[in-house]
């Protein structure tokens, strides 16, 4: 491994002013030589914080504690003098492109010149070829030398922050947002030209964005910043394919350029900036537990070369089916309806199980439910084993939705009763506690709720009603886990659209995870994030929907996905 | 009560008049006491005479009065055919829920036992009970119980193995239902039809089976049922010949008959209204 050019230890930024306000939280990360690493965060999450305490660019409200090194040298300890030698000629920085980082009444020419002029020795001549030569290697033509910043395009003044950074060949790089406002071509430029100059000048780059196609371009490792702290370390390629922590997770969905078919759906709630213990993704985490509240996670390694900042180890596997096997015997026949089936769901994604009619899905989900009991192999839900109902009948278990509405529910029961049902059938609460959260249920899936509505009987429902009814049902017990099967299937497109629409939603702000069971690709393709393809019984592939669907491995895959995608 | 008015509207005519008929031979047994003046063991007259006025549909070989022997037979007439069916309809239900939701080799082996009871003679085997148990009205709700119930036995077991398939059900087991609940909650809201339209056949049939007991000499020599004073009428002999049996053998007929045909009807009405309403 080569050695370290940047390390970062313990790093803590806080701004001083009426509320102390943290804006870093014990921030360590080692920059190797040549390396590129990705810092990626919302907006608020501290990166152009950390771009500047790196720089020492920091003003003086900030109170900085922690260490930076560079090679041997600790720069934190520098005095302003000293620290001066080594910003922008060891390590420099590609400000965020906006038309205040440059001088308006100066020119391109002049800007590198003073650059130049400012951090280096060099005579007159040489600082002249300099500046042409370093606009040719960031490929902006010379007739543009004599303009003024106003009068350059984004892409242009990107250009012209690329070549002032590289001005004194650094050894360090840090970008900040490279490419933010910029079209896709000349995202695509900027970035060719980024990779291009970094195998010619051997330099390390920090990339500091909130755009993934960029982190996924440019960078080695990743570290995943919120709120000022890091939360999740890990190579790029590994960290994008499996995330572990939830939030890495939320930023991955809310990608466009990760999620082609998929609706995007943001991470819930508001990042909070008041200074307070426990995990500062406790108000918007899905698995959080007592424990996430009061402390604050370590950073630690969780498997090898990753990193992972969460007192449950990074994103919990909440169902998890080993070696599931189930037979049916006719008279005549055998049918293999399960063969050695493996499926795992994590807490607050969305699994789709893809297959045609027949191919043993409904067997599987009836098995993963304990409806049914497997000839062999076990499923396990949070490390407890599956067996009969001990799962689906707790409060926060797992919960099936069918397929049929009309025969989920009970036509002889009020629109009350039937959601009910479960916590009447697990004696919790009192009357009152049922039906308020009976009625919290019946909001959350948007059906009425006045003492009118209630009392309907079911079989006065329509079939979108009717399966909102029983989602209302299965939500009423707080599962973590809900198994759909084919719940759209009978409902005629519109509100086919509108239930899938909405129950993503619903996942996406109560945070259960849900195994949905389709024939339908386009569905599929629309919710998933992770897909499991099964077909005679067994599944044949598995993976995240981007990849899959991108880049089917197994022929029959490839033959669903063709016939799946209609051809006008 | 708004219920039962809103099936009297949709009952045809022929029904409400059935029905009204029932409630009247109902208030009949109900009131024996009040509307008859005499005794029904007791002579009160001189034997065999015809109807008049005070004695109404005449008296018998004993002089017993026949009205008040009709009015204290409804009675026991419609207690065993009511008992029966209760008996019969509960019991049978019961059984062919359990057999269904426990499914596997419990349902084979209780279906069996119903097949068992269906080949078997019923009215030999009824006689030999009868003889055997001693004849009072327990016994006789007991015998006629005994071979009624497994038709409704078989009818709600059918329909509970269709209900068992009914994802509401699957889904409240899985929330960790008791048999008991999904009995209550269910099964029983479906099934209940079903039950109610056996109960009203079984009615019938348990009043005809009880005269027929009684008319082969097994009912119960002490209680007056329609059956017994059937059965005394047809014994005396040479009824035939005489003009007594328009009495004496017509009203207790007549009494089973018509009680026959009234539930039949009322049945026949009540299974159109379900099956309507579904």
């Amino acid at each position: 491994m080569s050695q370290s050019i940047l390390e970062i230890k313990n790093l803590y930024v806080t701004y001083k002013g009426e509320e102390n306000f943290r804006a870093l939280n014990n921030i360590s990360f080692i920059l190797r030589q040549g390396e590129t690493l990705g810092i990626v965060g919302e907006s608020g999450s501290g990166k152009t914080t950390l771009a500047l305490t790196l720089m020492g660019l920091l003003d003086k409200k900030a109170h900085i504690a922690g260490e930076v090194w560079y090679k041997d040298q600790c720069l934190s300890d520098l005095p302003e003098k000293e620290r001066e030698q080594y910003r922008w000629n060891k390590i420099s920085i590609v400000f965020q492109n906006s038309l205040e980082v440059l001088n308006p009444v100066l020119t391109i020419y002049e800007q590198i010149y003073e650059c130049l002029q400012r951090h280096t020795s060099f005579s007159r001549e040489q600082m002249d070829t300099k500046v042409y030569e370093l606009l040719q290697r960031v490929g902006l033509k010379r007739q543009w030398v004599k303009a003024y910043p106003h009068e350059l395009s984004g892409g242009m003044r990107q250009r012209v922050l690329i070549a002032m950074a590289l001005s004194c060949e650094p050894d360090v790089l840090i970008v900040d947002e490279p490419t933010t406002a910029l079209d896709a071509m000349g995202k695509r430029e900027i970035m060719d030209m980024l990779l291009n100059l970094q195998q010619e000048q051997g330099f390390s780059m920090i990339v500091i964005s909130h755009e993934m196609q960029v982190i996924a371009q440019l960078t080695q490792r990743v570290g995943v910043l919120y709120s000022g702290y890091l939360l999740e370390e890990g190579p790029t390629s590994s960290v994008l394919k499996e995330p572990m922590h939830t939030y890495t997770r939320g930023l991955l969905s809310s990608a466009p350029i990760l999620n082609p078919y998929r609706d995007l759906w943001g991470i819930a709630g508001e990042m909070h900036r008041e200074n307070r213990q426990g995990c500062p993704f406790y108000s918007r985490c899905n698995q959080s537990i007592a424990l996430c509240k009061e402390e604050t996670p370590r950073f630690k390694i969780i498997s090898a070369h990753r990193k992972v900042a969460c007192h449950r180890g990074g994103i919990v596997t909440l169902l998890k089916a080993k070696n599931v096997k189930k037979q049916y015997v006719t008279e005549n026949r055998k049918i293999q309806a399960c063969k050695n089936c493996r499926l795992e769901i994590k807490a607050g994604e969305t699994v789709v199980l893809l297959g045609q009619s027949g191919s043993g899905k409904t067997t599987l989900a009836s098995i993963l439910g304990g409806l049914l009991a497997p000839d062999e192999g076990d499923i396990y839900f949070q490390g407890e084993k599956v067996n009969g109902n001990n799962v689906t009948s707790k409060i926060g278990g797992v919960q099936m939705v069918f397929q049929d509405p009309f025969s989920a529910i009970n036509e002889h029961f009020t629109i009350l009763e039937a959601v009910e049902e479960p916590l009447h059938i697990m004696k919790e609460g009192t009357k009152e506690e049922r039906k308020r959260k009976a009625i919290q249920a019946l909001c959350d899936v948007s059906l009425p709720t006045t003492p009118g509505f209630l009392t309907i009987r079911c079989h006065q429902l329509s079939g979108g009603q009717r399966q909102r009814v029983a989602i209302a049902r299965s939500l009423v017990t707080h599962p973590k886990v809900l198994l759909a099967d084919e719940i759209s299937s009978m409902l005629d497109p519109s509100t086919q659209a509108n239930l899938l629409r909405f129950l993503k939603g619903l996942q996406n702000e109560k945070g259960f995870s849900m195994l949905y069971i389709t024939h339908d690709i386009a569905v599929a393709q629309k919710i998933a994030d992770r897909i499991y393809i099964m077909y005679q019984g067994e599944i044949v592939e598995e993976g995240n929907a981007w990849d899959l669907f991108s880049n089917p491995k197994h022929n029959y895959t490839k033959k669903l996905l063709g016939e799946g995608l209609a051809r006008w | 009560m708004k219920k039962i008015k809103e099936y009297w509207k949709m009952f045809s005519m022929p029904a409400k008049i059935a029905a009204l008929w029932l409630i009247l031979i109902c208030s009949m047994a109900l009131l024996a006491g009040i509307i008859t003046r005499y005794p029904c063991y007791i002579p009160s007259g001189s034997s065999l005479e015809p109807p008049s006025f005070t004695h109404i549909i005449g008296t018998d070989d004993l002089g017993i009065d026949l009205w008040a022997q009709i009015c204290y037979g409804a009675r026991t007439s419609l207690m065993i055919g009511f008992g029966t069916a209760l008996l019969a309809g509960v019991g049978g239900s019961l059984f062919g829920i359990f057999a269904a939701y426990k499914g596997g080799w419990v349902d084979i082996l209780m279906m069996r036992i119903v097949d068992m009871m269906i080949i078997l003679p019923q009215l030999p085997l009824m006689i030999v009970l009868g003889a055997f148990l001693g004849p009072n009205i327990g016994n006789i709700v007991v015998v006629l119980a005994l071979f009624s119930w497994t038709g409704i036995a078989r009818i709600v077991r059918s329909k509970v193995l269709s209900l068992k398939q009914e994802k509401y059900v699957l889904a409240a087991q899985s929330y960790g239902a008791s048999f008991f609940y999904i009995v209550k909650k269910h099964f029983f809201p479906s099934v209940f039809p079903l039950i109610m339209v056996g109960m009203i056949r079984l009615t019938s049939r348990a009043i005809v089976a009880e005269a027929s007991l009684s008319f082969l000499g097994l009912g119960d020599p002490a209680s007056k049922s329609w059956g017994m004073i059937l059965h005394h009428a047809l014994n005396f002999k040479g009824i035939y010949f005489t003009p007594y049996w328009k009495w004496w053998i017509t009203s207790p007929l007549l009494a089973v008959l018509s009680v026959v045909i009234a539930i039949a009807f009322i049945g026949r009405e009540i299974e159109k209204i379900i099956n309507m309403k579904k």
